[in-house]
């Protein structure tokens, strides 16, 4: 069985010509990588297209994947964070800043454990926080994207960027204190709205 | 303050972990799998004889062309070696020479000396004096062309015998019958200005060590 093969020994049986190591492998993988490119660039279509020039770099380069230097994931991530950068740099209207947001991002679902309201508050946040991510200079976007939104280890996410840990860690604090400095505003506005009308109630 | 700062980094925590949970099972659309495999399938069968075509045609190509070099090189040296014997016998057919060690049909001219026909080539002035008392080797030297008389080889003034222990090349040439006066030998002054055959060896040190003349 070929889903019983780890990711290194798949993708020497894709370099053989082995099609069906290539489908587990891209069926296995294929997640991270579209998730990485779309919470980079906001675009359903860039995400697309890099997780389809990630795979087809895999099949024609993929020889030059060393077990020594890390996983098949991290090599993935790495070349799908080249692809992506490429792409924000060719193509500067992919990388939406501020409220510039672009209009194929994926529907938030709703769960149906909360209450309307603790949803609609659930989805206000979320949307917040996902612009809050596009709008961070892409070295600290990349950090957050990777460490807190695919919960990859900072030693796995130091290799994907070719940098090291202490860089990621640095990295991802100064990223976390512009969040907060971008999401605050926005806290602070909920918060006065609700106070007024706590004291509109007072007054009533 | 701190607390304030506590709170603050728990909200964004939060958001970013609701983030992570909503996208979570993102994947990529089923054409973009179904693109990857037809790209697979051509490539299969593509990029192999590319490969191959890329990689294998340089070394075919450097393997034919040192081939032919080769080939021309040999051509063009021995056509360049017995081109002027095989003009200054041109219209007359030598008659096949008897094999020695080996033959060289295509250069006739020009015959490999052998270790075995070394021992005459030791200057002797008796056995120069008569060509006719020969050893059997010497005698297969000179049978080369039965239908040709020598005279027996004349060392040259700078002859030494060690360059010819590896043997030799025989070189046929022609040269102005007045040569002949520098080797003692008698000249028919009605036929001064023509020219007479003479076999001169060659040591392996690419110098004449003795020449013999032939009729």
């Amino acid at each position: 069985m070929k889903s019983d093969l780890n990711d290194s020994e798949l993708l020497r049986s894709m370099l053989a010509g082995d099609e069906e190591a290539l489908t587990v492998l891209y069926r296995r993988r294929q997640g991270a990588v579209y998730r990485f490119a779309l919470q980079m660039s906001g675009s359903k279509t860039v995400a697309e297209d890099v997780t389809q020039e990630v795979f087809l770099f895999l099949m024609r380069d993929g020889h030059v994947f060393d077990p020594a230097k890390g996983s098949v994931s991290a090599f993935l991530l790495g070349v799908a964070r080249n692809y992506v950068l490429r792409r924000m740099r060719v193509e500067q209207q992919l990388m939406p800043l501020g409220d510039d947001v672009d209009d194929d991002v994926p529907v938030l679902h709703a769960s149906n454990d909360l209450c309307p309201l603790e949803d609609l508050t659930r989805a206000e946040t979320i949307e917040s926080v996902r612009r809050a991510v596009l709008s961070l200079p892409s070295k600290y976007r990349e950090v957050v994207v990777l460490c807190e939104l695919q919960d990859i280890s900072y030693g796995e996410t130091a290799e994907i960027l070719g940098c090291a840990i202490g860089t990621v860690r640095s990295r991802l604090h100064r990223a976390r204190a512009l969040l907060l400095a971008k999401l605050r505003p926005a806290a602070e506005a909920e918060d006065a709205d609700s106070a007024t009308v706590k004291s509109a109630r007072c007054f009533a | 303050m701190n607390q304030k700062f506590e709170n603050d980094e728990e909200m964004l925590t939060r958001g970013l972990q609701a983030l992570a949970s909503e996208m979570k099972d993102l994947e990529a659309p089923e054409h973009v799998e179904i693109k990857l495999l037809e790209a697979f399938r051509a490539r299969k069968v593509v990029v192999p004889i590319s490969t191959r075509r890329w990689t294998s045609r340089p070394y075919w190509l450097a393997a034919v062309a040192a081939v032919l070099l080769i080939a021309m090189s040999v051509v063009a040296l021995r056509w360049r070696s017995a081109e002027k014997p095989a003009e200054s016998f041109a219209g007359r057919r030598e008659p096949e020479t008897p094999k020695v060690n080996q033959p060289r049909e295509e250069t006739p001219q020009l015959v490999e000396y052998q270790a075995v026909i070394q021992p005459p080539l030791r200057y002797n002035p008796k056995r120069n004096r008569h060509p006719r008392s020969r050893s059997s080797e010497n005698a297969q030297v000179a049978s080369l062309r039965p239908s040709e008389i020598a005279t027996d080889f004349i060392p040259l003034r700078y002859m030494n015998v060690a360059n010819l222990q590896e043997g030799g090349q025989i070189v046929r040439v022609e040269v102005p019958r007045s040569a002949l006066a520098n080797f003692g030998l008698p000249v028919n002054m009605d036929r001064y200005n023509e020219r007479v055959k003479a076999d001169v060896l060659y040591g392996v040190d690419g110098l004449a060590h003795a020449i013999r003349f032939v009729k």
